[in-house]
């Protein structure tokens, strides 16, 4: 047998191993390679770390047992890639792949370079040879998956760029190339322990019949030094491609906002504030920065935002991608663009400041002022990267500074400052829809404390026609269940959602701090409102200003009233009203932002004879109603409504009831419900309004 | 160059129906949960001042004035934050509803006091009329007080060589006037003096402006015959309403005598009410 090197083949297993650089002189040169690689990387990363620290303050490594349990789902555990089925499993065997060769090369490091010569016996054969041989086979496998879509099924959401083709050309390569250098050693050498290594082996099996040994060799040398020159460039290229989200992705999941989405927005402290919203990039916090460098360009925000799918200009991704793109940019330019915007602890404000908005299509008022503030974008994110709190800084901006924005926000903000609601031209008052309920008015109490809870009402709720009967039925279920309420009357003014949404945090500013006076005045510390706009802002925005309250959906109130028994519902056994299949619609603001999906399900569970059925996009992927953000208040062009979309789907569910938890997705939904449901008898009902149908006196059931 | 706009507020014209109440031993609405705004077409007045200032290259300083109570001064501070330069209130006593002729009084003494102050004001701007009363007279008595050329219905001004551009909307179409200052105009609207949002920034300074307050007292004039309301005309009555609906279905036993019995009874209603 002719064999080269010192391998020797010994058939007791315990003493299985093989030579490290077998073939391979100037062995040195690795290590000298090495250095201009490491510092290239190095390098990069710290460029990245040195713009992330120019950003504004953001307090992200709190709670650090909260993170790591973040980090080790949807870092390590991959939680929201795995949720797409093709790219989740691509995606999980390049993944696993890369982890397993890199303890690979580890272990062969600390075999060679230290005194710890590990990689033998039965670690050898099983870790280090069948192993690494089954992952790198996953790597190839997972690349080519990945390159079939991104150069024959081309789905939209994709940004074709050449960096990306390079990524998939260039992994495809290490991993071919490491088969073929592991196939050419065990040919040549007649590895005895060849069958542990499959894919190699398989190599070693398909050169042996056309290549001679001394052509394997030589070729192994050559393949050899490509595949080092190809690894040490792809490392050293890694920061400076997409492929540094292998560290940013990580770190953007650990720093993620642990609150929820509704509570992302931040406050400014306007008598500090340079400037009111953000129009530059060193208004960002570090952690934005950080989100811009750690996107994928996987493109799932784009593809579940409501304003994308029905045409409008909004692409979360873009975003992203045109402010990463500027920064990259600008270098040091930006770098000495620092200063304050109320968030942190202003800067020196030197240098020329480059607007960000309008630059790039992506960032023009038009697509920022599309955005629904749904927060799929966010809820998709694969790497926990925050698109919409961005986009609302860009809005406040643009609110405040320039005072441009869509004319429905215009009215819808006039009304705001000067009669505490956003709708301008309601035909009722705060109180009309209390007539003949005898409800208790706050101010007209003798004791307001004797009230157990307070009833919010909300704008949408008392003066828009349609909603009425939404909070009706929901005050005759309290009062069915004897829950001491009461509400504030004409003294209730809009919590500031719609405000806050468009960007006028001042006015949503004003309006809190007027709310928690009023609030406090009557010492309110239980509130049930039946918008979860209110409910958002009441649970996690009024806390700080100065108001925390015990804070239920009605939904939840409801739920919880029925399950202690205070109101008195029939199991599955309540009343018909007819209806045979009830879908329900997922507000944004009660699940998404705040988690709640199965009150309002467990309500629905009461009406009797009917079954429910789950939209195609339900949960924590619903689907915006078109609604939040202010974007009730603005007039879709015809064909782009985002309501009809929603509306549709619910339709296409067959269902005869279109169950909805929110004052605004019920007008929304109606309307588009209206327009899509052609011959069929469907009916938008909120949940409250179905439950008394099922449950409350007979005599007054709702129509 | 000096601009004087002249600010009304009133109850909300927005008011829901139900909201809206009168008090009619006062002879007057009853302010009950609505709101106070400022009157839509002096906010008109306000933008387009704004507009002739931004046009004229910022050579213009602009004046709120307002009659009204202390109330009313939101409305200055609104019109200060859409960035108007100062502001001057001057506080109501004694009738809540002074007539037009009491209110042109005030403003036009209110006017020369203010230049005296500070130099003549080259344009007076006014509401057409007022979202409440909807009188249109202040312009036109305000004008004859002050002794100068008024125009109505105008909705835009434009800087020229020593004059001023107008547009006036008139039945027949769009007039364009020349005036020389001094000048009095009553503003309408248009498409293109919606009044702005003010900046937030703005809304901010508004409160470091400075916004003079004057009594009735400070201003030479007969303040008892301003507190009686003056009087050009007087409100015998006021009330709302009533709509009554009745309906009756035209009878008949073929097509032909249901038609006949209704134009039959279209006549009678007609008829009856003359």
């Amino acid at each position: 047998m002719f064999r080269v090197g010192g391998t020797v083949p010994v058939m007791d297993p315990t003493q299985a191993t093989r030579e490290v650089f077998w073939n391979i002189e100037y062995t040195w040169l690795v290590y000298v390679l090495m250095v201009p690689t490491l510092a290239v990387f190095g390098w990069g990363f710290w460029l990245k770390i040195r713009r992330w620290r120019s950003g504004q303050p953001a307090l992200r490594f709190d709670r650090p047992g909260e993170r790591l349990q973040l980090f080790l789902r949807n870092a390590v555990g991959q939680g929201r890639t795995i949720k797409r089925r093709y790219a989740g499993l691509f995606h999980t065997l390049v993944y696993t792949g890369f982890i397993v060769l890199f303890l690979a090369t580890t272990v062969v490091a600390i075999h060679h370079d230290t005194p710890l010569h590990i990689m033998k016996g039965h670690f050898y054969l099983i870790f280090q040879s069948l192993i690494v041989d089954i992952f790198g086979l996953f790597v190839l496998v997972g690349v080519a998956l990945a390159a079939i879509r991104r150069w024959i099924s081309k789905p939209k959401l994709l940004v074709y760029t050449d960096e990306a083709s390079w990524i998939l050309v260039t992994i495809f390569v290490m991993a071919l190339t490491g088969f073929m250098i592991e196939g050419w050693r065990i040919a040549v050498t007649d590895d005895p322990w060849a069958a542990w290594s499959p894919i190699g082996n398989l190599f070693a099996l398909g050169s042996d019949p056309w290549m001679t040994d001394t052509a394997m060799q030589r070729g192994h040398v050559i393949i050899w030094w490509f595949h080092l020159v190809v690894a040490f460039g792809w490392i050293a290229w890694v920061p400076f491609s997409k492929m540094s989200h292998v560290f940013t992705a990580p770190l953007n999941i650990f720093t993620a906002n642990l609150d929820g989405y509704g509570g992302s927005l931040k406050t400014i402290d306007f008598e500090t504030a340079e400037r009111f919203g953000i129009n530059h990039l060193g208004d960002f916090t570090w952690k934005d920065l950080l989100d811009f460098d750690a996107c994928t360009e996987c493109g799932r925000c784009t593809d579940v935002c409501p304003a994308n799918t029905v045409g409008k200009s909004l692409s979360p991704r873009d975003i992203i991608l045109d402010l990463q793109g500027l920064m990259h940019k600008r270098g040091d330019e930006f770098l000495g663009s620092r200063a304050g915007n109320g968030n942190g602890d202003g800067g020196n404000g030197s240098g020329e400041l480059l607007p960000i908005i309008d630059q790039k299509t992506a960032v023009s008022p038009e697509a920022l002022f599309a955005c629904t503030t749904c927060a799929a974008c966010m809820e998709a994110c694969p790497v926990h990267i925050e698109q919409m709190p961005k986009i609302v800084d860009a809005r406040r901006y643009l609110v405040m500074e320039e005072a441009d924005f869509p004319e429905g926000m215009m009215d819808m903000m006039n009304s705001l400052e000067s009669r505490q609601h956003p709708f301008a031209g309601t035909q009722f008052s705060r109180v009309d829809w209390t007539e003949g309920l005898d409800i208790d008015v706050m101010a007209e109490m003798d004791d307001p404390h004797e009230a157990e809870v307070l009833m919010w009402v909300g704008c949408g709720g008392a003066l828009v026609e349609r909603n009425r009967n939404t909070v009706r039925a929901t005050a005759k279920l309290l009062k069915k269940a004897g829950v001491k309420f009461a509400i504030l009357g004409r003294e209730e003014s809009c919590t500031g959602d719609p405000a806050r949404r468009v960007g006028n945090e001042f006015l949503f500013e004003m309006l809190a701090k007027g709310n928690v006076e009023t609030m406090e005045r009557y010492g309110v510390r239980k509130v049930v409102t039946s918008c979860p706009h209110c409910f958002n802002s009441f649970r996690n925005e009024y806390p700080h200003f100065g108001g925390s309250y015990e804070v239920y959906h009605h939904t939840q109130f409801l739920d919880q009233l029925l399950e202690s028994g205070r109101l008195d519902g029939n199991g599955a056994g309540g009343r018909s009203n007819g209806s045979s299949t009830i879908t329900f619609h997922d507000p944004c603001y009660l699940g998404r932002h705040n988690g709640e999906y199965d009150a309002p399900r467990n309500l629905l569970a009461q009406v009797g004879g009917a079954r429910q059925v789950e939209m195609e996009r339900s949960r924590n992927t619903s689907f915006c109603c078109g609604g939040g953000g202010g974007m009730a208040f603005v007039d879709e062009p015809p064909d782009q409504r985002v309501n009809q979309e929603r509306a549709q789907e619910a339709v296409d569910t067959g269902a005869d009831v279109v169950a909805v938890g929110c004052p605004f997705c019920a007008t929304m939904l109606d309307d588009g419900v209206n327009a899509r449901r052609g011959d069929r008898d469907v009916q938008v009902r909120d949940v409250a309004e179905l439950l008394w149908d099922a449950v409350g006196d007979s005599e007054e059931a709702a129509p | 160059m000096r601009v004087l706009v002249c600010l009304k507020q009133i109850l909300d014209p927005d008011v829901p129906a139900r909201d809206f109440q009168i008090d009619p031993d006062a002879r007057a609405a009853r302010r009950g949960g609505a709101n106070l705004v400022t009157n839509i077409f002096c906010e008109n007045a306000v933008e387009t001042a704004l507009q002739f200032r931004e046009a004229a290259g910022g050579d213009v300083k602009i004046t709120a004035l307002c009659y009204g109570e202390s109330s009313a001064e939101d409305c200055l501070r609104k019109a200060m934050a859409m960035t108007v330069d100062e502001a001057c209130l001057v506080e109501r006593d004694g009738n809540t509803n002074p007539d037009a002729a009491a209110v042109g009084r005030v403003l036009a003494a209110a006017i020369r006091r203010l230049e005296q102050d500070g130099g003549a004001f080259d344009a007076v701007l006014v509401g057409r009329e007022s979202g409440d009363w909807g009188v249109g007279q202040t312009g036109g008595v305000l004008a004859e007080e002050l002794g100068r050329p008024a125009l109505g219905f105008v909705e835009s001004l434009q800087p020229g060589n020593g004059s001023v551009t107008l547009r006036r909307q008139t039945d027949v179409g769009i007039e364009v006037a020349e005036a020389e200052p001094p000048f009095l105009v009553t503003i309408t609207n248009n498409e293109d003096n919606v009044p702005r949002i003010p900046k937030t920034r703005d809304v901010m300074m508004s409160y470091r402006k400075p916004l003079q307050k004057l009594s009735l007292a400070d201003l030479e004039l007969d303040s008892e015959e301003i507190r009686a309301g003056s009087s050009i005309f007087e409100v015998e009555e006021i009330f709302i309403p009533a709509d009554e609906v009745e309906c009756e279905l035209a009878e008949g036993d073929t097509l032909e005598e249901r038609v006949d019995q209704l134009a039959t009874r279209i006549h009678e209603v007609v008829a009856s009410i003359g």
